[in-house]
């Protein structure tokens, strides 16, 4: 069989049950880089990340035979990848993560804003390079828990829509959008400490 | 509308899918209030900077081991599969040969028999086959077109009867 046709979820599914190398092969080098890169993002350790991985690539061997096709191959992995990981953050310790509702906005009884609001666009573009405050607020998000972090990963990192991270980690899509704010608004008040501060460094 | 309000409102009125009268509203909004025009600047870059952060890419050492875990376990996988496929097709055998027996001993149920005298005489593949055995011959083994003739005419019939006299 060409190796192309692969490229097409429902010939590699058909392949992956019938147990064609080629297949799991194409399996691994497609998904591989992601299922390790979204399973380090919500465990945080190389070696609960290794693991989970493994146990992806089980359970998609596993359930090859039962996946009814009504959802993309990728958001049915991505769903097993976070599956795996929240089974696995299940009875460790977690990571202390920071309380986020320390950093949503606060207002006036009047519903206006309670504190100063400065703007940092022009000084952060002056002073820093947007990849370098990308890395800034992935520290950030590291510290979020990972009801907001796995939502802000697919949403933003992966750069899925509402619907299929909603689907995926089987939220409601108003749900998704609300934790996706909260996320952005956590982010954003950490982003502007992290450059007042810088200023008066 | 107040400062609280056009803070739930921020990602609609982003993405511009906000409804033309609220999105005037807020328009006004912002034009008065300089705290909200600094929020909705540095909200957005926020949302900007966001989509930069990227993935860890697996370090090359775990990316082998990975695989290979992942092609160790396939290989597993498909022996299972090979295994079963092999006793599955090797029980599939002994049934029909079990019938064929069955079939030259009159133990069949009295419908099936009625079906494989019918079908003797007008099959070219399996009828002179058949016919030798009702003369008490004992059955051969199949030959392997026989055999997965008889499989397949087998499989035809109707599931769950028991194809054996009570």
């Amino acid at each position: 069989m060409p190796a192309e046709r692969l490229y097409d979820d429902n010939v590699l599914l058909e392949e992956l049950r019938k147990g064609s190398p080629e297949a799991v092969e194409m399996l691994f080098e497609r998904f591989h880089g992601k299922i390790y890169g979204l399973a380090m993002s919500i465990l945080k350790n190389e070696s609960d990340a290794e693991e989970a991985a493994q146990d992806v690539f089980l359970t998609v061997f596993q359930k090859a035979d039962t996946f009814q096709g009504n959802s993309a191959l990728y958001s049915w992995i991505y769903r097993i990848c976070v599956n795996a990981c929240l089974m696995r953050l299940r009875g460790k310790r977690r990571h202390e993560t920071v309380s986020i509702e320390e950093f949503m906005p606060v207002f006036t009884e009047e519903g206006k804003h309670a504190g100063s609001v400065e703007s940092w666009g022009k000084e952060v573009e002056r002073k820093m390079l947007n990849r370098e405050l990308g890395q800034v607020i992935r520290k950030f998000t590291e510290d979020l828990s990972e009801k907001y972090r796995v939502v802000f990963v697919l949403s933003d990192v992966e750069g899925l829509s509402n619907e299929e991270t909603a689907q995926i980690l089987g939220l409601s899509v108003p749900a998704v959008k609300s934790r996706l704010h909260r996320a952005r608004l956590y982010l954003r008040e950490q982003l502007s400490r992290y450059l007042r501060e810088g200023k008066t460094d | 509308m107040n400062c609280k309000e056009l803070i739930y409102l921020l990602e609609d009125y982003l993405d511009g899918t906000m409804e033309g009268q609220l999105k005037e509203e807020l328009d006004a909004h912002i034009a008065m209030c300089e705290p909200c025009l600094h929020f909705l600047e540095t909200y957005g870059k926020t949302r900007v900077l966001c989509r930069q952060v990227t993935l860890d890419e697996i370090p090359p050492e775990f990316r082998e081991r990975l695989r290979s875990f992942v092609m160790m376990k396939a290989r597993e996988r498909r022996n299972g599969i090979e295994k079963y496929l092999r006793e599955e097709g090797q029980e599939r055998r002994e049934q029909a040969m079990s019938i064929v027996r069955a079939y030259r001993d009159r133990r069949l149920a009295p419908a099936l028999i009625e079906l494989l005298d019918s079908h003797r005489e007008r099959c070219p593949t399996c009828g002179a086959y058949l016919k030798s055995l009702n003369g008490g011959e004992t059955p051969f083994p199949l030959s392997e077109g026989l055999e997965e003739h008889i499989v397949e005419f087998l499989d035809a019939l109707p599931p769950g009867e028991d194809p054996f006299r009570a």
